[in-house]
């Protein structure tokens, strides 16, 4: 909840990892930030990042409200936002006391049960039928477990939304290999719901690259995947964004 | 006239006085004088036309490359395109310039009360972790270096270096960024075999410093000869 005194009501700091190299890396965040400050529920709402600017060991120097809330805008809970945001924010996973403000510091995105939602409805704007699979697709490492987490999570809620003959996982760098999801599911047709944050490099090259896929759609041996586009760059992520920082309000 | 955004009173009025006088004014590389109309501008290098929309996004946008069309990641680095400017409100200032140089206000404002905290690269590359835990194994030498080549493309005053602020509206950088550290990281395997220079090319993307002919990098292992 937040206060409707003005001065008094909380800020919001969206964290990111941003890119040195790619300048449309940080655009979702950019973008989720824009729509939640248009809103005008929030005193404040600003961004940071690992590799961008503000960098995430001075991102809050910037915020002037009192009460902040840092939400990490990445699907996994795991090196970046147990690790690398903490240290260099200064942080502990929830309430923090740092020169004089009050800092929130909620899980990513990935592990809200609203991104769920997102996912069925990029699935369904890739034109995905009740009777179709959903395949969400996660980036995963084998030199990380953690990596993995939120997206089996993910895939249990949207089972658990039945708007999909068949949910399964599938993954870029680890198994279940996305290369093999036609022997994951038994429906005729595979709508793929990539898991990133972007559209950026991997979602929009190597992703269809390495799956030889021809378009929106593609057939292979009398079947169609559908190739949706990044969970991250959805305008509701925002609302999700929301929700996280509202449950973190309420911690005392 | 507030065109700090409620920063320090001495900040507001360095900026009002200016601008109420018609002076106009530089930050980095813009430059700022307020119009009859009691609207800001802010005007990029140069001189030009190109009239960006006054929004922080579209602002942030119009300068993330330069004008060969290279990705700008550090907002100081010295290479803002030029040839356009904003009409801002007075009160759309703040959020203009943020978006311009991030947290310009706000460090420059902090070091005039005396509160700005500094943090040495010392520090910032003994806490890295992961990919960037080699930097750590720079030499002061190499540390000296890489901060001298990387810094001295930057508008901000890196006061974590001891540099003094020159000026009260010269931007001080209070802690190495994230730019360095990779920097350094790249210096610091380099350390075991030096890499033969090569031909600086303006072509290649400005934070590739694995990459032969990166201006940064040529310039660093030119100092080490």
């Amino acid at each position: 909840m937040t206060s409707e005194t003005p001065g008094t009501r909380r800020g919001l700091l969206l964290v990111g990892h941003g890119s040195h190299l790619n300048a449309d890396s940080s655009a979702p965040v950019y973008e989720h930030a824009r729509r939640l400050r248009s809103g005008g529920e929030w005193a404040d709402v600003r961004t940071g990042f690992w590799k961008e600017e503000p960098q995430l060991s001075r991102a809050l120097d910037g915020c002037r409200a009192s009460d902040v809330t840092v939400v990490p805008v990445f699907i996994s809970a795991g090196y970046f936002t147990n690790e690398v945001i903490p240290r260099e924010m200064r942080l502990h996973s929830g309430l923090n006391f740092i020169d004089g403000k009050v800092v929130r510091y909620s899980g990513p995105i990935g592990q809200h049960r609203a991104l769920a939602r997102v996912i069925v409805q990029r699935a369904m704007e890739a034109g995905a039928q009740p009777g179709d699979a959903l395949a969400v697709l996660g980036h995963g490492t084998p030199r990380n477990p953690d990596s993995e987490r939120n997206v089996y999570q993910q895939a249990a809620f949207v089972r658990e939304l039945a708007a999909f003959a068949e949910v399964t996982t599938i993954f870029l760098d680890q198994e279940p290999n996305m290369r093999g999801v036609f022997d994951l599911v038994e429906a005729e047709t595979v709508v793929v719901v990539p898991l990133f944050v972007a559209d950026g490099w991997h979602v929009g090259e190597t992703i269809p690259e390495d799956l030889a896929l021809e378009g929106v759609e593609t057939r292979r041996g009398g079947r169609r995947l559908r190739y949706a586009r990044a969970v991250g760059t959805h305008p509701a992520v925002a609302d999700v964004i929301a929700e996280l920082a509202n449950e973190a309000g309420a911690w005392t | 006239m507030d065109v700090t955004g409620g920063q320090p009173p001495s900040v507001a009025n360095a900026f009002a006085a200016q601008m109420a006088c018609g002076e106009a004014f530089a930050l980095g590389q813009l430059t700022l004088c307020l119009e009859e109309t009691g609207l800001a501008v802010i005007a990029g290098p140069g001189t030009g036309d190109d009239q960006v929309l006054a929004t922080p996004d579209a602002l942030r946008e119009r300068v993330r490359h330069d004008e060969r069309g290279r990705y700008r990641p550090l907002s100081g680095a010295k290479s803002m395109p030029g040839g356009w400017f904003a009409r801002v409100a007075p009160n759309g200032l703040p959020d203009a310039l943020e978006a311009l140089y991030p947290l310009a206000l706000v460090h420059i404002a902090a070091a005039e009360c005396g509160e700005l905290r500094i943090v040495p690269l010392d520090q910032v590359l003994e806490r890295q972790a992961g990919r960037y835990r080699a930097a750590a194994q720079l030499d002061a030498d190499g540390r000296d270096v890489a901060s001298e080549v990387l810094c001295r493309g930057c508008v901000r005053v890196p006061v974590w270096r001891g540099v003094p602020a020159a000026a009260v509206l010269s931007i001080p950088c209070p802690e190495p960024c994230s730019v360095l550290v990779s920097l350094c990281r790249e210096a610091a395997l380099w350390q075991q075999s030096l890499p033969a220079p090569t031909a600086a090319s303006p072509d290649i993307a400005f934070a590739a410093f694995e990459t032969p002919g990166n201006e940064v990098r040529e310039a660093y292992l030119a100092a080490r000869q």
